[in-house]
């Protein structure tokens, strides 16, 4: 049996890709099984999506834990996600990246296939939605599947729901993303510390079910913990902000969903990047135009 | 201690009581609504939610991002559970403590109505907050009974027989209005002092309060991120949302627009309401249009109910920074 796990963000098609993949291995006549992580996430959340492929009918239920194919859609999930937890060294991984596949640092030594699945969605689809394209990849990378197999179900699947021509662009990514694909071995350096949750046991759920705020083992929980998220790797432009045009009106403070810009003593601005899901609100409320947006995450003081 | 009144945004505090961190959508206009009103309310607040999009991006259990006691239990039952904190502080004497309650259009309109009748209907000591983004997001965009006429969702398809929507949006507040609450005030993000300005009523007026805030939601309306509050301000121009306030029986527009935009150009801002047909933009225009009579005795100017392209700039509220 195969197990393959996507990490993706919300809104990159994630759990479509599964469904493609499994739908491929349907066609080539395996059993097949897709489903997405049940949780509570939002647009440019880390997302988690499963597939498992088999011979024989597939009985097991349970999530991926132990994947023999690794899938990364973003890039960023890297350094806050450990993607690499339980990926067995006979696995393989499939990222994306514009980097080679030596240069990345799973945490595990397995074969590794890298592709600017990003720039070939740009190119093909004029949108970054990378799941068709890291499919592309994944044949190349995944030898039982094939490249026409995918093809097919990605035309079955997209042209479907989105019509002939989506169906045809999609599959036109996949086919590039498969000839651009890279293949080498990505390095161990990195340690996979195990993600922390609090799962408390009955008697140490506080009376009335309120919970105090404080830090259990460096986690914080209770009133305010969630400033323990930093949410600003969600973003891919960042808001720029020019004092000496500034004319402190506050509406930019006002309609930050995040409250991540933070208003000083005397009314002028500074943003905690750490936060920034680069909406672009703010950009598009300034009237002096104090505020522009720019392509990529960065951090300005 | 008697507390500085807030007029403008100017008086907000600087203190957050909705944290960074969050997981809200990029663009999330319930976030907007819930950080400032939050900020208005301050320090001695308890809060409740119903299911909702809001429960899940602040608080999942042992996280939370307010900085306020937090309570969830069902999703229909938030005017009697409000209603219960604040019993339950009037018994152990603790006074001077906001009770709200925030539900989405879901747990209010639809769901949550018969709760929200009760405790207006005896006028308990809370405020209710209705977060109005026209659609159940957080299962994945259902139609609701605040979902407008035309709208795309996963319950109202676009077919070859139904394209969208077919129904027009509950007026809920004046449901609620009907009730004889001492306060009720409907908001919009794109005008934050006339937005804090109500809060702040709403906070110190003794007895049931209303606030009813529409919040434009990216992924469920089909929008861009960066256009939340545009699309909000859009909203209030064309008259698909009124800015109007019921003070003890008074009632009082705080914002009119000067001349109605159509409403053509709020549609397509939204990927909700692309497949609309010129026939359906009339139905929804004559739909603002009357529901303009009925809401304010007042013939509305002939052009927009005509749908004639109008290039006319867009007249924004009293704040002298939307000036030209």
């Amino acid at each position: 049996m195969y197990e393959i796990r996507f990490h993706g963000r919300g809104g990159q098609g994630a759990v479509m890709a599964a469904q493609a993949l499994a739908e491929a291995a349907v066609l080539e006549g395996y059993f097949a099984q897709a489903f997405p992580y049940f949780g509570a996430e939002r647009r440019g959340a880390p997302v988690r999506a499963f597939a498992r492929i088999d011979k024989e009918k597939i009985r097991v239920k349970s999530q991926v834990y132990e994947p023999d194919i690794l899938v990364v859609l973003d890039e960023s999930l890297l350094e806050i996600d450990p993607v690499g937890e339980g990926l067995k060294p006979s696995g393989k991984a499939v990222i994306n990246t514009t980097k080679m596949p030596e240069e990345i640092d799973l945490g595990v030594e397995v074969e590794c296939g890298t592709v600017d699945a990003t720039g070939i969605a740009l190119e093909s689809i004029k949108a970054p939605i990378v799941n068709t394209a890291i499919l592309g990849a994944l044949a190349r990378v995944f030898d039982v599947i094939s490249l026409e197999s995918i093809l097919n179900a990605i035309m079955n699947r997209f042209g479907e729901k989105l019509g002939h021509q989506s169906g045809v662009m999609n599959a036109e990514a996949a086919r590039i993303a498969y000839l651009r694909t890279k293949i080498g071995r990505c390095s161990a350096r990195r340690q996979l510390a195990k993600t922390k949750v609090w799962l408390p046991a009955w008697y140490e759920i506080p009376p009335g079910n309120a919970l105090p705020q404080h830090a259990i083992e460096g986690v914080l929980i209770g009133p305010g913990s969630m400033v323990q998220n930093y949410t600003g790797t969600w973003r891919t432009q960042t808001p720029h902000y020019t004092k000496d045009k500034c004319i402190r009106c506050l509406r930019c403070w006002f309609s930050c969903p995040e409250g991540c810009i933070e208003r000083m003593e005397d009314d002028y601005e500074r943003w905690d990047y750490r936060y920034c899901k680069g909406c672009g609100i703010c950009a598009q409320v300034c009237p002096v135009n104090a505020i522009e947006m720019i392509r990529g995450v960065h951090e300005w003081q | 201690m008697q507390e500085k009144e807030i007029r403008t945004i100017k008086d907000l505090s600087r203190e957050e009581f909705l944290t960074k961190g969050h997981g809200a959508c990029p663009g999330c206009g319930v976030a907007v609504a819930v950080k400032n009103i939050a900020r208005v309310l301050g320090k001695n607040t308890i809060i409740y939610v119903p299911a909702s999009c809001l429960i899940v991006f602040t608080a999942l259990y042992p996280s939370s991002a307010f900085k306020w006691p937090f309570l969830y239990t069902a999703f229909e039952n938030t005017g009697a559970v409000i209603s219960g904190i604040k019993a339950a502080l009037e018994r152990r004497g603790k006074q001077g403590v906001t009770v709200v309650g925030m539900a989405g259009d879901g747990g209010t309109f639809d769901i949550g109505l018969q709760a929200l009748s009760g405790a207006a209907e005896r006028n308990d000591d809370v405020l209710y907050v209705c977060l109005d983004n026209e659609a159940y997001m957080n299962t994945g965009i259902q139609r609701s009974g605040a979902t407008p006429f035309g709208a795309w969702t996963t319950t109202s398809p676009v077919g070859k027989k139904i394209q969208g929507k077919r129904e027009f949006k509950k007026d809920l507040d004046a449901i609620v209005a009907a009730h004889g609450v001492p306060y009720m005030a409907t908001l919009s993000i794109a005008h934050p002092n006339d937005f804090v300005r109500k809060v702040q009523k709403a906070k110190i007026t003794n007895g049931f309060r209303f606030l009813h805030v529409l919040c434009p939601c990216v992924p469920g309306w089909r929008s861009e991120a960066s256009k939340t509050v545009a699309i909000a301000r859009l909203a209030v121009e064309t008259g698909m949302w009124t800015l109007y306030e019921i003070d003890h029986g008074v009632e009082k527009l705080t914002y009119k627009p000067r001349e109605l935009v159509p409403v053509k150009e709020y549609l397509q801002l939204q990927g909700r309401f692309r497949h609309m047909g010129e026939d359906d933009i009339e139905k929804l225009q004559n739909w603002i249009c009357e529901k303009w009579r009925n809401q304010f005795y007042e013939e509305v100017p002939v052009p927009p109910c005509k749908l004639e392209k109008v290039k006319k700039e867009l007249i924004l509220d009293e704040d002298p920074l939307h000036g030209p």
